[in-house]
């Protein structure tokens, strides 16, 4: 199991295990965290699965491709760091105690 | 668990043209019944907003319901019969992705974004056709925006329109199930066909290559054996479709609103941010598809069994008007504020294409058309389209003022 933490904006933290291979965006789904929407199920067609990842671990979860880049542009006026689309990061050894961060809105 | 087949629900006439007119009494009765569920003459509506979003992400046990279409009209074996069958919509996991991933880039909120100064090239050509005129059917008018917006992003040209209009709107009214439209779907259908195998050949044959064209793009798809030839034409036409019968509708119900709401109109003039939530609002207080789908696998949801083989439509018009779901559902009110977001483009693995390009056009066609013309008023009688497929106005007469 992975452990991410998803953290609200009031500090409240949502500590969850997810598979190796489930996405960040399914595991919020999956256990009732909220503010994640996906309204696409995944494929980059939606937008509504934003998170800011923490500074320590950009350097783990990378950079967004293209395609996430492009469809990122949706929240161009949101003016956090780390922007990710989470249905494009998926659980792994790697990511095993990931921070990301809910914005207040997906819109 | 009760079978849906073997429970008492209520009925919509959905085929009725007052249903068609104001959906809404018919709803609010049936809601009595039951809140989430109904009857129509070919199988099951679902109307409650949390059973809409929930069953759209189904998309293992529900997958598109063209078969029922399909054999509503008895045309298994014609060529409207593959496409509808084989079709983007029409497929489901892996091979859904492969298809939708050969244009997905093309639809990006950032190249939305890039199209927005040939979106208002095109209106302002049409309002500089249009606008002499002191009134016209604005359903007419809107007809020939997206497509030539669509047309743009495909990179073809845009004389073809008048030839495959009608045949979109026959093709169209197919999804009503109504038998008065067989067999003109089937020779419209030839026709939109022909049109496609010409713009594929034709780009073909001059050797033309642009990158930003969505069709070269396809093209190569095809030649990089990621397409076949006939997926290739079949997505152009798919995207032809989707493109033109939708958001002209969303554009034309949206000028209805606003002859109700003028003090919306200069502030839509002045800004275009203020359009965006107006065309927001309008996605939600007055969304057009119905779409269809049909159980692949036993299910149960909320204490009911969905049969195998049954025929469900998911209603967005009626499920954004969810009392549930947004208060006083029926105030056209674009400052709302809310996380609950309508369900107008759909959800799940079938979710809007086209949602980035639509909102934007929708955005810049608002605003610019209420920078051009001034105090728009009703000048004839309206006409509804029928409820089922793509919901709207076929008529909406205007009279207005040309703007200085
Ligand atoms: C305001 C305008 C529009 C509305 C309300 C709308 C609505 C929808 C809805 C509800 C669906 C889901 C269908 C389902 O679940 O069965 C859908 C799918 C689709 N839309 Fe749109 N649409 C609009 C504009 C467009 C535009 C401009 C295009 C551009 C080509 C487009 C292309 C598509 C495609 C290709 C699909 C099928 C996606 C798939 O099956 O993966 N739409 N649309
Ligand atoms: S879930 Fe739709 S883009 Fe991530």
């Amino acid at each position: 199991m992975v452990k991410i933490i998803y953290k609200e904006s009031d500090g409240t933290e949502h500590p969850t295990d997810l598979e190796p291979g489930v996405s960040v965006m399914q595991g919020a789904l999956n256990n009732g965290v909220p503010s994640i929407l996906g309204e696409c199920g995944g494929q980059l067609a939606c937008g509504t699965c934003l998170v800011y990842v923490d500074p320590a671990w950009r350097d783990k979860t990378g950079e967004p491709e293209e395609m996430e880049e492009a469809t990122l542009e949706l929240h161009a006026d949101n003016p956090h760091e780390g922007k990710r689309l989470s249905c494009q990061i998926k659980a792994s050894d790697e990511l095993d105690g990931l921070v990301v961060h809910l914005p207040d809105s997906q819109y | 668990m009760p079978l849906i087949t073997e429970m008492n629900l209520p009925v919509l006439p959905v085929e009725n043209p007052d249903f068609q007119r104001d959906p809404m009494p018919y709803v609010d009765a049936a809601r009595q019944r039951h809140p989430w569920l109904a009857r129509f003459e070919q199988g099951y509506i679902v109307h409650g907003y949390q059973a809409v979003k929930d069953l759209a992400f189904m998309d293992d046990k529900l997958v598109m319901g063209l078969g029922h279409v399909v054999d509503f009209y008895q045309v298994r074996g014609t060529p409207w019969a593959r496409f509808m069958l084989e079709m983007l919509q029409s497929h489901t996991g892996p091979e859904h992705a492969r298809i939708r991933a050969s244009v997905a880039q093309a639809f990006t909120p950032r190249r939305a974004n890039r199209v927005r100064p040939a979106m208002r090239e095109v209106i302002d050509g049409l309002l500089d056709e249009w606008s002499g005129r002191d009134g016209f059917d604005f359903a007419e008018f809107a007809s020939y925006f997206p497509i030539a917006v669509l047309c743009g992003v495909l990179g073809v040209p845009t004389t073809g329109i008048p030839r495959i209009r009608n045949a979109i709107e026959t093709h169209m009214a197919s999804l009503t199930l109504d038998h008065k439209y067989y067999p003109g779907f089937l020779e419209a259908f030839d026709l939109l066909w022909d049109y496609v195998d010409e713009l594929v050949r034709d780009r073909e044959a001059s050797g033309e290559r642009d990158e930003d064209a969505l069709l070269d793009a396809l093209i190569a798809a095809r030649d990089a054996g990621k397409l076949s030839d006939l997926e290739l034409r079949d997505m152009v036409l798919v995207l032809l479709i989707a493109g033109y019968d939708t958001s002209k509708n969303m554009l034309t119900l949206t000028m209805y609103r606003l002859l109700e709401h003028p003090e919306y109109w200069q502030r839509c003039a002045e800004d275009i941010d203020f359009c965006a939530k107006v065309i927001e609002e309008m996605l939600r207080h007055s969304s057009i598809a119905t779409v269809f789908r049909s159980v692949v696998e036993d299910f149960d949801y909320q204490g009911h069994r969905f049969p195998r083989g049954a025929m469900v439509a998911f209603s967005m018009p009626l499920a954004n008007r969810d009392p549930a779901a947004f208060p006083d559902p029926m105030s056209f009110d674009p400052f709302r504020e809310s996380e609950t977001r309508h369900l107008a483009f759909g959800r799940g693995e079938h979710i809007c294409l086209g949602q980035f390009l639509a909102r934007a056009q929708l955005e810049e066609g608002l605003h610019l058309i209420t920078r051009r013309i001034s105090n728009p008023v009703l000048a004839g009688d309206i006409a509804w389209r029928p409820f089922l497929g793509a919901w709207g106005l076929s008529t909406l007469p205007i009279r207005f003022d040309v703007a200085a």
